[in-house]
Order: structure tokens, then C-alpha cells, then sequence
């Protein structure tokens, strides 16, 4: 029983590493009004790029941000179509999504199914690691497990709660024509804060071929990065929920793995569906049974629309 | 001195000016592209030509293609009227799919009460699979983008598991498929089946019950201003979910004449992102669903240059590339549409 729960922690922890990183990006491109469906096609492109470069250079970092290269690349393109040429989120978001998977899948054909060279290899913290169950899933973990749900939440709450440039970024998302009267350059925050999504986007790409699944198949995003995107409004548009929202979706996913190599009696099929069904129930129950939840949890005002200063 | 003012309204023309920019530009990035691997270009392009508008094989795919097209182009432009997106028209043309070959494997029957049947269980698993993504989004608001596109997985997962499971053709053994189905809708020229014209047909009705009709006046209001809509009282939530049901068995009708028309089973896989490519149709359309045959068009012929692209030796996601750059491009040119150069300040007043 220890055992089981152990594995099925630390199966939690790699596969919502996942999802964490990509959902974090997207909180702090939405915090400033731009919601970016490409995330799909930029873990793609980040996933390919990964172990295209660790075929050449074998050290899972320097994958790591090619990776995150190419996600800004992605997020470049979209960012100057949505932010300074203001065209419709929704489709350019669509359009780098069908980019990304397309473009990932023509560059990473000659790697297909090679395992990869390099992983990101597992680290066991003096002390820590000797705590029954937790310290195997927590603390026996490859590195950047820490980047994910420790440095960049906590660094991006106190950016985004605590510091001016962090008010001044909300007020991008609530209300730009304020804080453009405020003197915050509305275009050149939203443009970097996609960027910067875009790339972390990218690197979960990267850490999915180079930790959770160590090669690169067509396909093997598989829906994550959609995911990524519901666990952005499940969290409440937070960093530290966000990454807290990952780690659960971590755990369903990593029972849907468990059920099927351990012959439960549940039928295949529906350990499969149970992450997208689960996120579905997440998105929807809460706000069902609690709708205050609504109002807490609520969108930046400005989320989806296009700011056109001589609009006001 | 000259500058350019954001008008609210776009004029027709000036968007199919930058759309067909648009349209050249990509044409020029994939010659590039194609250049740059080291295939000739104009010799490809003289391939593509021939085998889609060129030949009568080339014609029959392009009908084929813009069936599905059609209906799942005709299902976003839908939602759209009521300012939703229904981005799970894949699931749904899959749960189509199930409904048609449900009934067509297991009901027996004269093809002219079967082929109706499995149309009507199609509409109805696909009407019931966006119920969920209704009901959220007219109660509780949540956004429809996200619950109708999770479906999409759970729809792939739910025919991979009929189509090896319990529905796996026992007879010639084939691969994540159902046996073949015993009825089919009849042909009408060469390969092109009498899906095409109905299709056609079902759109220009959709046009008609949104132009001409109350209840097409009061989507339309709603989508465009929901604050007057209300005030007006209709009852928005209704029009909402009628719309996405609606929108549900369009795309699963798509789903049905794939399965009883083209491929003749139920396949994994079988969707060919005919959902998704809903959406490019749509968008192309700009919420007028006759448009969305014209854009259909455009997109089956996108779709038939890949599978040419294809037998040269290129990836078949290359078309997915293509597509997503068009769309892209699409996209920004209009908003650039938006944009007409004003005298100056006092003449664009004037203007405005």
C-alpha cells in the first residue's frame, strides 16, 4: 500500500509538471488580457525542438531551452498577431495550435519513436528524501520538478501581488484604457507576457519528451496543452493554484497509468478519458455548487479583447 | 495628411483584398518552404492544379472533402451567429459517426427508412454530446471554447474503443474500424454521394431560418448585443442552448454521411480534423452561412493539395502547417480590413 503510493505521488509529480508549467505561463499571459489557445501546438513544437537538440547536444538543460526558444518563437509570431496587429485571439490562437502540431510533427519525423538520449535524471535531496512516501515523490525528483512548482509559482505571486510592475500588469488585464492613461505601455506588456508564456509553453513541451515520456512521437502532446489552458480558469487565474491545480490533474492521470499496468477492474477506456473528463467536472462542478466562486475566481475584465487606444 | 482610422465595419471588399493578400503570402511562404527541402515549387503547383480542379478524380475528391466541410463549417458559423464557439465539432462528428453506424449495423431494414434513422440517432448523440458544454455555458457561463474541446478526446477515446472492442469488425479483421455497414447512401456522380447535395441544402435552410424567421432575428440580437437582447426579453439562455445543440447535430450529420457515404465504417481516427477545419470554414464565412459554402471550397481544396503534397514524399501534418498559416494570416488581414486611410482629422470626423 506504501508502495503504491508512493509510485502513484511521484507519477503525480512528473506528469503534472507538465500541465503546471504550461498553466503558469498561461496565468501570466491571460493576467494581462491575451488568452493564448496555441498552448497545445507550442508544447508540440517545444516537445520536438527538445530532443531534436538532445540528439546533437546530449544535456536535457540545453533541450530544455531550446525548447523554450522555440515556444517563444511561436509566442513571437502570435503575439505580434495578436497584440500589434490586435487580430482575434481565439483564431490565431487556433492557428498556431494547427502550426505547431503540423510544423513539430514535419521536423521531428527522423527522430520518431528513437528513445531519447538524455532524461532528466532523478536527484536525491540528503534527508529529505529518507521521509517515508513523500520524500521518494517529492524529493527524489529530477530538478526542474522544483523550478515548477516551487521557484516559478512563488516568484510569479509575489510579481504578480506584491510589486508595482505586478499591479501594473493586472491593470493591463482589467483595464488597459486606465492603465494606459497611467502611462503602462499596454502593447509592450501584453507582447512580453505572451512571449514569456509561449516559452514556458515550450519548455513543458520539453519536459514532457524529457522526463515524463522520453521520446518524440506525433501526437504525444496529446491534449495537454488544452488542458493547461482549462487549469487556468479551474485555478483562478493564480500562480500558486495553478501549479496546485497541475499536481491534482498530475494524480488523475497518473491513476489512469497505474489502473492499466496494474489490470484494475476499471475498462481502459475510461481511465483514458478520466483527465479530460476530470477537468471538465473541475471547471464545472465548483462553480455549480459554489457560485460565489464565480465572482473570486473571476476573469481579468479585458481577457480576449483587443485594446485600440483611440477607442476609449 | 493621410492617416488610417479603425472603422467598426469592415467593407466586403477591402476583406477579400487583404484575404487574397493574405492567401498570397502563404502561397509564397509553403514555395519557399517547399523550395528550401528542395522540391520545385511551380512543378508542384502544376501537380496540385491538375489533380484537384484538373481532373474529374481531382473534382469528385473535392465534393467528397467539402461535404463534412460543409456541415461542420455550417455548425461554427452557428454558434458564432450567438457570439459562442463550438470548437468540438471533431467529437461531435464522431458521436455522429457512432449514432449512423449504430443504427446501420445493428437495425435492419429498406435503406430508405435505415438511411434516415441513422441520420436522426446521429443528430441526437451529436446534440446530446454538447449538452454538457449547453447547459454550463447558459447557467453558469462557463467558457464553451474549453468544455467543447475536452469532449474532442473523449469522443476520439470512446470510438477507438467501440471500433476494437465491442463493434471490431469480425469479418475481414481490419484495424480500429466496424465491419462494413450494409447500407450506404446512394451515388450520384462517380464517388460524390447524395450527402453533397443535402448538405448544400441543409445550410441554405440554416441561412433561411437565421435571415428570415423571429427565432433567427433573436440569435442574431443576442450575439451581437446580449445587453439589448435581454432587455428586449428573450430569454438568451434558451436561444443559447438551442443554438449549440443545433450547432451538435450539424456537425454530427457530417459524421453520419462520412460514415453511410464515404468510408462506409466506423474508423479511428475517421474525423480527419474535419471538426477543427469547421472552424477555418467558418471564420472564412464571417457568420454568413451561405458563405460557408465558397469557404468550404477553398478549404476542401487545401485539403485535397495535401494528400497530392503527400504522394511527393511529404509529411501528412504538412497540411495542418499549411492550414494554421492561412488561418493565421486570415486573421490579421481582417482586422486590417478595419482600416480605411482618412484625410484628416476633420474630414475622419466627418466621415466616422
Amino acid at each position: 500500500m506504501i508502495m503504491l503510493l508512493t509510485g502513484l505521488l511521484s507519477a503525480a509529480v512528473l506528469a503534472g509538471g507538465v500541465l503546471s508549467l504550461a498553466a503558469l505561463g498561461e496565468v501570466m499571459a491571460e493576467r494581462t488580457g491575451v488568452t493564448d489557445l496555441g498552448v497545445e501546438g507550442l508544447m508540440s513544437m517545444g516537445a520536438a525542438t527538445a530532443i531534436l537538440t538532445v540528439m546533437f547536444v546530449p544535456n536535457p538543460w540545453v533541450g530544455f531551452l531550446a525548447a523554450m526558444a522555440a515556444g517563444s518563437a511561436g509566442g513571437l509570431l502570435f503575439a505580434f498577431a495578436t497584440v500589434i496587429m490586435r487580430a482575434n485571439q481565439v483564431l490565431c490562437g487556433l492557428a498556431v495550435t494547427f502550426l505547431g502540431l503540423g510544423f513539430s510533427a514535419a521536423i521531428g519525423h527522423s527522430v520518431a519513436g528513437i528513445p531519447a538520449p538524455v532524461s532528466f535524471a532523478a536527484v536525491k535531496l540528503p534527508l529529505l528524501s529518507d521521509i517515508p512516501v513523500i520524500g521518494p515523490a517529492f524529493f527524489s525528483q529530477n530538478l526542474p520538478v522544483y523550478l515548477i512548482y516551487i521557484i516559478l509559482p512563488l516568484g510569479f505571486h509575489v510579481l504578480l501581488f506584491h510589486t508595482r510592475h505586478g499591479l501594473n500588469l493586472r491593470a493591463v488585464g482589467e483595464n488597459p484604457a486606465a492603465a494606459d492613461a497611467a502611462g503602462i505601455s499596454v502593447t509592450a506588456i501584453r507582447f512580453w507576457y505572451v512571449v514569456l508564456g509561449a516559452a514556458l509553453a515550450g519548455g513543458a513541451g520539453a519536459y514532457l519528451s524529457l522526463a515524463v515520456i522520453p521520446n518524440w512521437s506525433e501526437g504525444m502532446v496529446a491534449g495537454r496543452g488544452w488542458i493547461a489552458v482549462a487549469l487556468v480558469i479551474f485555478a483562478g487565474y493564480r500562480p500558486l493554484n495553478a501549479s496546485l491545480a497541475g499536481l491534482i490533474f498530475g494524480l488523475i492521470s497518473a491513476v489512469g497509468f497505474l489502473g492499466q499496468a496494474r489490470d484494475w477492474p476499471i475498462a481502459a477506456p475510461v481511465l483514458n478519458m478520466s483527465p479530460y473528463l476530470g477537468t471538465l467536472g473541475f471547471i464545472i462542478l465548483p462553480v455549480m455548487l459554489w457560485p460565489r466562486l464565480r465572482r473570486l475566481f473571476a476573469a481579468p475584465a479585458s481577457l480576449g479583447m483587443p485594446y485600440y487606444r483611440e477607442e476609449r | 495628411m493621410t492617416r488610417f482610422q479603425r472603422f467598426p465595419v469592415a467593407p466586403t471588399g477591402l476583406v477579400l483584398f487583404w484575404r487574397a493578400a493574405a492567401i498570397a503570402v502563404a502561397g509564397v511562404i509553403v514555395a519557399c518552404a517547399l523550395a528550401l527541402s528542395g522540391r520545385n515549387p511551380f512543378e508542384l503547383a502544376g501537380l496540385v492544379i491538375h489533380s484537384t480542379v484538373g481532373s474529374r478524380f481531382g473534382l469528385e475528391d473535392l465534393a467528397l472533402f467539402m461535404t463534412p466541410l460543409v456541415l461542420t463549417g455550417a455548425a461554427v458559423t452557428l454558434t458564432r451567429c450567438i457570439g459562442l464557439w463550438n470548437i468540438g465539432g471533431e467529437g461531435q462528428f464522431y458521436l455522429g459517426a457512432v449514432g449512423a453506424a449504430g443504427v446501420g449495423l445493428y437495425v435492419s431494414g429498406p435503406p430508405i427508412l435505415i438511411l434516415p434513422l441513422m441520420a436522426v440517432a446521429a443528430m441526437v448523440c451529436g446534440a446530446l454530446w454538447i449538452l454538457v458544454p449547453a447547459l454550463a455555458r447558459a447557467w453558469i457561463n462557463v467558457n464553451e471554447i474549453i468544455t467543447t474541446l475536452l469532449l474532442n478526446f473523449v469522443a476520439g477515446f470512446l470510438v477507438y474503443w467501440l471500433a476494437t472492442g465491442p463493434w471490431r469488425d469480425r469479418v475481414t479483421g481490419a484495424l480500429v474500424s466496424t465491419g462494413r455497414l450494409p447500407v450506404a447512401i446512394p451515388e450520384m456522380w462517380g464517388a460524390v454521394h447524395y450527402g453533397f447535395p443535402v448538405s448544400l441544402l441543409v445550410v441554405c435552410a440554416l441561412a433561411g431560418l437565421l435571415r428570415r424567421t423571429v427565432w433567427g432575428y433573436e440569435v442574431r440580437i443576442s450575439g451581437a448585443n446580449p445587453g439589448a437582447a435581454r432587455y428586449a426579453g428573450i430569454p438568451m439562455r434558451w436561444r443559447i442552448i438551442v443554438v449549440m445543440l443545433i450547432s451538435g447535430a450539424l456537425a454530427a450529420l457530417a459524421g453520419m454521411f462520412e460514415v453511410a457515404g464515404t468510408v462506409h465504417r466506423m474508423q479511428g481516427g475517421m474525423a480527419n480534423n474535419f471538426g477543427y477545419l469547421g472552424i477555418v470554414v467558418a471564420v472564412l464565412a464571417r457568420g454568413s452561412c451561405m458563405a460557408v459554402i465558397p469557404a468550404a471550397l477553398l478549404v476542401a481544396f487545401i485539403l485535397d493539395a495535401g494528400i497530392v503534397l503527400q504522394t511527393q514524399q511529404l509529411a501528412a501534418t504538412t497540411v495542418l502547417a499549411i492550414t494554421g498559416l492561412v488561418l493565421l494570416l486570415i486573421a490579421i488581414a481582417d482586422e486590417l480590413a478595419h482600416y480605411r486611410p482618412v484625410g484628416g482629422i476633420g474630414q475622419g470626423k466627418a466621415s466616422a
